[in-house]
């Protein structure tokens, strides 16, 4: 049975918490429910941004979830 | 009230995509959308759509840089006010269009253009080479091997009056992409002018744990070139980092699209490759990847006189050879790539041979060819 | 007045096309961050090398596309350029605009940005090019507010859709293109917002085989315009071309020798399927691929036929990595009409995504899936029946992926039974 949103909302935030890598790419999160759809699963990581648990980080071309504790930004990286 | 930083959740607006295009239409547009009946180019830049209504639509193309500047857009709109009722739209070739409802409204429209100097050249219709689509180059890009408004505007100069007269046997559309990521359709373009480096990427030992997760480094390569190694940094430290194996190195520049710390840009290392012969239209024949005719040359800002020459070579060599109506790529397969090489006196290197995947496609497996000078 | 010595941009303010050099400067008067661009790019020309870092993380909160992060290398020598963002908006259908629209757009850009744009990015975004992270909210904040217009997408999302011009000023255009780009572009906000793909994907829509948005050669879903029915001839304009009363291929050029029905269409046709009979021309349509060429050459005597709809191609995408593809025809003939709200393309375009979702690697696109777990695997997602238009040629090698179940008897055997009748 796939499991409930919060549920699911929990495993994403656990997976991106003890990931040996702190960007993750959404079908990384696929493997927290087997049973819900990838739609399902994207729609509840999108969520998780809105509500400011996870962050996007992009390159440009590529986009990927991460916790907003764990990511290094250009902006609070030390500039020469 | 406006945004308040303190509260940004505020009154938050998302998600309510573009505007609606209708409300953009010209009066003759929306009256007679559907209903068109053929078009004619009138004169070069100068279209005229007529409508089962008897209606006529006149639109008159304009040129562009791409990179423009509000001020030139507010010209644009104080053109577009004074001629055509306020409305005006862009083609996907960054052409401008303006479009009135009638004859006698074109002549003005055209002489207004003309008084403004050359910020508005009249062309870009029919067998003529189109404005050259690019990319951002050094004005923006991160990753690029060469400029793109640069080098478009040096080509566009020398091809100029091919942009505002008719004269060639068919439409040449030309591309530039500044990197072999090519964001825009470069490679199905009757003249593609692509930025390429030839150096592979440096590692730097210090930044790369701070800057790149390694695993997406490494599995950015498509020939697996780049892998996990231990080195020292500055400081004397054992670090985690990678290592790129420089004989399977592709230049294609994926892993520092990955991971900041590999760059590979180079000024000796990078230039331009010329590839010639594609299309995308159905017309005729099927639509064609452009194929590299000139593995590299070099970077020289701020006109690029090589990457000029080259391009006007083939040109001029296609306009004076080929049959009417006839596409480069229609051409060179028509007369035979080593006819296209005699013919354009472009040299043929180890470098023309395709020795990446699917390569032998592209050999010729045939008693069927011709005998030019290449023969010895 | 100028900030930096720019001799070699000044260089490319000489010659006949328009000079974005020029523009620069005549931009920076109002805008003076835009001395730095022209310094910055000069140092470029000087140095031969980009002067931009890499990426950078920004965007507006809750999207995961629409701003692509950009910093100067040099950001002393540069200060007005050492944040340098771009601002993705998702242009109108077809990219028609007012006056009024894009007036709003410049003050909007000459408040928060550099003045600097891009009309158009290559995916067909309005790119305003240049502004500053905390610009960003305030600016998105006025965009939907007061412009009542959105961002466009980045990264791996659906990328903001594109069109070609069509019914509305074009007589070849066999369905709306402007209505469902736009329908689709509001149907799918999430999607072009927030990733939702293991890499990018592109629709684009064009209204005939010409393919004036390259449909073919760069989007992961086309949607390019056909009929199934016969071309309509007008057989006075076929005589007014062929007596010299029209221009052929609609006046294309400026010189053409005397038009030759003969020589300049019917030895053309690549299907070879026109002739003209007792001074009239014939078409077999039956062996029409409707490939446009002779519409091209005679637009007032010929025109699509009256059964009109599109033809829809996956998986194009440009080289990178394994080289480039163009999109492979999957369904040869879909209606499109806004009167089911496009359900049908609506269920084509979601079967597609379904299975991408699951069988796509990361950063791999539609097409590269496709070639990686082969045509017959999609075909078989999507409920497609293999049809010989699916192909250029039959296949050239004889290794067919039989399966347990086709083969009577199955796979499973005993060797014992085999070598009682057949020795070592």
């Amino acid at each position: 049975m796939a499991l409930s949103v919060d549920e699911l909302k929990a495993a994403i935030i656990e997976k991106a918490t003890k990931a040996p890598k702190p960007q993750l790419y959404i079908k990384d999160f696929y493997a927290c429910d087997a049973d819900s759809k990838p739609r399902v699963i994207k729609n509840v990581a999108n969520d998780l941004v809105k509500e400011g648990k996870l962050m996007f980080w992009s390159s440009g071309s590529t986009t990927m979830y991460a916790l907003p504790s764990r990511i290094k930004n250009e902006e609070t990286r030390p500039q020469d | 009230m406006g945004y308040d930083p303190k509260n940004p959740m505020v009154d938050r607006i998302t998600d309510i995509g573009p505007p609606h295009f209708e409300q953009f239409y010209p009066q003759v547009v929306k009256d007679n959308k559907g209903k068109w009946l053929y078009h004619e180019v009138v004169q070069a830049g100068v279209l005229v759509h007529v409508s089962e209504s008897g209606a006529e639509c006149y639109t008159v193309r304009v040129g562009s840089a791409r990179l423009i500047s509000i001020e030139h857009i507010r010209e644009l709109c104080d053109i577009a006010d004074a001629h055509c009722d306020g409305f005006l739209r862009f083609t996907t070739r960054n052409n401008v269009e303006f479009m009135v409802d009638n004859k006698a409204k074109v002549q003005p429209l055209l002489d207004d253009l003309a008084s403004r100097g050359n910020k508005f050249p009249v062309g870009g219709t029919g067998a003529c080479i189109s404005n050259c689509v690019h990319t951002q180059g050094w004005i923006h890009c991160h990753t690029p091997a060469t400029d793109a408004s640069g080098v478009v505007k040096a080509v566009m100069d020398e091809l100029f009056d091919h942009f505002v007269n008719m004269d060639l046997p068919a439409k040449v559309k030309m591309a530039l992409a500044c990197c072999l990521n090519m964001c825009g359709a470069v490679h199905c373009s009757d003249i593609a002018i692509l930025g390429v480096h030839r150096k592979p990427p440096m590692v730097d030992h210090d930044a790369i744990s701070g800057l790149c997760e390694l695993p997406l480094a490494i599995s950015a390569c498509p020939l697996g070139a780049v892998k996990p190694f231990k080195a020292t940094n500055s400081a004397g430290e054992e670090v985690k980092s990678v290592t790129v194996n420089a004989e399977r190195c592709m230049f294609c520049g994926n892993c520092y699209t990955m991971c900041p710390a590999m760059p590979l840009a180079d000024p000796d290392g990078d230039g331009i490759a010329i590839l010639v012969g594609g299309k995308v239209s159905n017309a005729k024949s099927n639509p064609t990847f452009s194929k590299m005719v000139i593995p590299f040359l070099p970077n020289t800002p701020p006109r690029w006189p090589e990457t000029v020459a080259a391009v006007k070579n083939i040109l001029e060599t296609y306009a004076k050879d080929a049959n009417q109506y006839e596409r480069i790529g229609e051409w060179a397969a028509r007369i035979g790539w080593e006819m296209f090489f005699e013919k354009t006196g472009i040299p043929f290197t180890m470098k023309s041979i395709d020795d990446y995947r699917l390569a032998y496609d592209t050999w010729r497996t045939t008693t069927n060819f011709k005998f030019t000078s290449h023969c010895k | 007045m100028p900030k930096h010595d720019t001799p070699l941009m000044d260089e490319l303010e000489k010659g006949p096309w328009p000079s974005f050099v020029t523009d620069l400067k005549r931009q920076a008067e109002t805008k003076p961050e835009c001395w730095d661009i022209l310094g910055q790019m000069e140092l470029s020309f000087k140095d031969r090398i980009t002067h931009w870092k890499h990426g950078g993380i920004v965007g507006v909160f809750g999207y995961g596309g629409g701003i692509v992060g950009r910093y100067s290398d040099s950001p002393k020598q540069f200060p007005g350029v050492a944040h340098f963002h771009t601002v993705r908006l998702n242009q109108p259908s077809s990219k028609f605009y007012s006056s009024a629209k894009l007036r709003d757009i410049c003050n909007l850009w000459e408040k928060y940005g550099s003045g600097m744009t891009n009309m158009h990015g290559s995916t067909g975004d309005l790119v305003l090019l240049g502004t500053r992270t905390e610009n960003l909210e305030p600016l998105f904040y006025d965009l939907t507010h007061d412009l009542k217009q959105d961002l466009g997408g980045s990264g791996s999302n659906l990328r903001t859709p594109a069109c070609c011009i069509g019914s509305a000023r074009c007589e070849w255009s066999c369905y709306d293109t402007a209505s469902i780009c736009h329908h689709l572009t509001m149907h799918y906000q999430d999607e072009i917002h927030r990733p939702a793909f293991p890499y990018k994907f592109k629709f684009k829509f064009s209204g005939c085989p010409n393919d004036c948005v390259a449909s073919i050669a760069r989007s992961d879903f086309a949607l390019i315009g056909t009929w199934k029915d016969d071309i309509r001839i007008d057989q006075d304009a076929v005589q007014g071309y062929i007596k010299g009363d029209y221009k052929p291929n609609g006046g294309a050029r400026a010189k053409s020798k005397p038009f030759d029905i003969d020589e300049d269409v019917l030895a053309l046709c690549p299907t070879a399927c026109m002739r003209m009979k007792d001074n009239k021309l014939q078409i077999d349509n039956k062996n029409c691929t409707r490939c446009m060429f002779c519409l091209n050459m005679m637009p007032r005597a010929l025109r699509p036929g009256v059964i009109k709809g599109a033809s829809i191609l996956c998986g194009a995408k440009a080289p990178i990595l394994d080289g480039a593809q163009l999109a492979t025809l999957i369904i040869p003939f879909v209606e499109v009409t806004a009167d089911n709200e496009y359900e049908n393309i609506i269920e084509v375009i979601e079967s597609i995504w379904d299975w991408w979702m699951e069988a796509g690697k990361n950063r791999e696109r539609l097409g590269e899936t496709m070639q990686r777990l082969g045509l017959p695997t999609f075909l078989k997602v999507m409920d497609v029946t293999p049809i010989p238009q699916h192909i250029k040629i039959p296949r050239e090698n004889p290794y067919v992926f039989w399966t347990d179940e086709e083969v009577p008897g199955g796979f499973e055997r005993d060797i014992r039974e085999f070598r009682k009748k057949h020795a070592q």
